[in-house]
């Protein structure tokens, strides 16, 4: 029999990270479905500044008889039959005309005003947690972590061969490897501005007071079709994202976004261990008990301080051994 | 046994996510329904409103205007949405009759009340404008509006220090025959572009298009543009007018800063 390799916990997300993380979650959900209400009430996108019905490049709609309609989705010429999913629901009183159905929207009865009303709300959570996610983790060094350079495009390649079993050796260096990095930056720097960007073209006040806003997308319209994809480029990161997660260990991912703590391969012995530099700082901060109105916060992350000091303090000492049971069920765990 | 605290932990925290999924799938329309339909998280949400007309209004400033085009940019039909027009025979017949017997009622708080036929708004100084049209619904039509800027009539009829909002009240109904209206505040009434426009596209205002006289509020989606205005209001207060939110929309549960 093998012996378990060794792992350690590390202090991988500092408190704001994590808030911060939960709360974008909430606000993407409804942000997204309250989002498809909107365009329920027009769905049809357009290029340029103006909406001329025969110009629309993508719809959403209902046709056929009244009695049994046909629901599809066009783009440009191509035209495919969504019955059933998009563009016609069954609901109690027979079938009515409904671009996306009521499951997948907030609200899920047919209102716009409600539909704004969660959307411009949490249009603003999204902005002010994702500010403080960015200054913050800008001020104590978190962001550097996983921020795309140079050298990661270099490894990128490398990374893909491993993911695809072409390679044994991960080319990671640091907490995050290249293509994770690729992602979240891409997030940061291109989905996140443009889309807060894209969605605020489309308030006339604001068209009134930066005229370059609706321009920039190539007119009020075209905004409105790039907040629309964009909002499906939020989509797939996320599955992609959830995805990871479900594969690399759940468990260990969850624990590691709501305590902070991560369990970590030891590595090899020529490297020396890998210190938690960033994170001693990040675990003095968050573990002072100066927060007010975050008792129950506080006292788990009390517990977690006296219950894991090991790792913390000293990657030199034998990390903590996992029972052969628990590897057993969740042998995936450690392999992110 | 003795049981590993981090197992037990771990199952509690794989069942929560599990029951939370299925939560997720199940529940989550009703919830938000539910949610939509209480008055606390309504007021919560709608705390967005005034942090949206304070902070976009601080941007945009008072004066600076919405973006205008040039001629081409014309769209070649200019949607109607909203209400049909009036059905009374006074205002089919008075259609025919070029809107002589259509007055503009200026009343509330005024040291003069006034009103103005279609002849006399249209030898008032006029603005002319080709701008865009935002409909709520998220579709825009651009179209070459001239109309007298509010705050000429404004200026001729002085309104109270007490005057906060110009209240239009229109002559269409929806199918229950309740009449349009709307309301702005003074600071976008005195705004350069919001006119009484009377022409669309070179040519008298349509029909369809709220003949004979409607708003153009060029930094507000569509639908504070009221349509078949036959009176202003000066008011206070929007309290006493319909159910209190500031106009027909309103009332339904649209915000009443329609900037966004």
């Amino acid at each position: 029999m093998k012996a378990a390799p060794s792992s350690s916990l590390v202090y991988r997300h500092n408190r704001v990270t994590r808030s911060t993380h939960w709360i974008n979650t909430l606000a993407l959900m409804i942000l997204f479905m309250s989002g498809l209400q909107i365009f329920n009430a027009h769905p049809y996108l357009y290029w340029g500044s103006t909406s001329d019905p025969e110009r629309a490049f993508f719809s959403i709609g209902a046709a056929g008889d009244e009695g049994d309609p046909r629901g599809y989705v066009q783009l440009y010429g191509g035209q495919i039959d969504t019955t059933g999913y998009l563009g016609v629901q069954q609901g109690a009183f027979g079938p009515s005309a409904r671009a996306f159905p009521s499951w997948l929207t907030i609200p899920g009865y047919y209102s716009l005003a409600d539909a704004r009303r969660w959307h411009f709300f949490f249009g603003w959570m999204f902005a002010l947690n994702g500010l403080l996610y960015v200054f913050y983790n800008l001020a104590v060094g978190h962001l550097r972590k996983f921020f795309f350079t140079v050298s990661d495009a270099k490894r990128a390649p490398a990374m893909v061969a491993y993911y695809l079993h072409l390679r044994k050796q991960s080319p990671q260096q640091g907490e995050y490897n290249p293509l994770q990095k690729m992602a979240y930056t891409s997030v940061f720097v291109i989905l996140t501005p443009l889309i807060l960007l894209s969605g605020m073209a489309m308030s006339p006040q604001l068209d009134v007071a930066f005229h370059w806003l609706p321009a920039l997308f190539g007119g009020r319209q075209s905004a409105r079709a790039f907040h629309f994809i964009l909002a499906f480029g939020f989509l797939s990161f996320v599955f992609g994202h959830v995805f990871m997660v479900l594969t690399q260990g759940v468990f260990n991912n969850m624990r590691s976004m709501t305590t902070g703590w991560y369990r970590e391969k030891a590595l090899p012995e020529a490297e020396p261990a890998r210190a938690p530099v960033e994170p001693v700082a990040a675990i003095e901060q968050d573990a002072a008990p100066a927060v007010i109105g975050e008792s129950t916060v506080l006292t788990k992350q009390e517990e977690e301080t006296t219950e894991a000091p090991a790792p913390i303090s000293s990657n030199e000492t034998p990390s903590v051994a996992l029972p052969a049971v628990e590897k057993g069920e969740n042998k995936d765990e450690d392999q992110s | 046994m003795k049981i590993n605290p981090e197992l037990s932990r771990r199952r509690l925290i794989l069942g929560a996510l599990n029951s939370a999924a299925l939560f997720a799938l199940s529940g989550c329309q009703n919830i938000f329904d539910a949610l939509s339909q209480n008055q606390t998280v309504q007021s919560i949400l709608t705390s967005a409103e005034s942090a949206n007309r304070r902070v976009q209004r601080a941007l945009a400033g008072r004066n600076k205007l919405a973006q205008e085009f040039s001629e081409k940019y014309i769209s070649p039909t200019f949607r109607a949405n909203g209400n049909p027009p009036p059905i009374t025979m006074d205002y089919a017949e008075d259609a025919k009759n070029h809107w002589s017997k259509w007055r503009l009622e200026v009343n509330g708080l005024v040291r003069q009340p006034a009103h103005f036929s279609l002849a006399e708004l249209e030898s008032m100084p006029s603005r002319t404008q080709i701008t865009r049209h935002d409909c709520v619904e998220g579709w825009s039509v651009i179209g070459k509006w001239k109309g007298v800027r509010l705050e000429e009539v404004i200026n001729r009829v002085q309104p109270t220090a007490s005057a906060r909002y110009v209240v239009f009240h229109c002559m269409d109904t929806d199918g229950d025959g309740n009449l349009y209206y709307e309301s702005i505040d003074l600071v976008d009434a005195v705004h350069p572009q919001t006119i009484l426009a009377y022409e669309l596209n070179d040519r008298p205002l349509p029909v369809d298009n709220g003949a004979p006289l409607r708003l153009r509020v060029e930094n507000q989606l569509g639908y504070k543009h009221a349509k078949y205005i036959h009176a202003l209001e000066f008011v206070a207060s929007l309290d006493k007018l319909g159910k209190g939110k500031g106009g027909y929309w309103e009332d339904q549960g649209y915000e009443w800063y329609a900037g966004i």
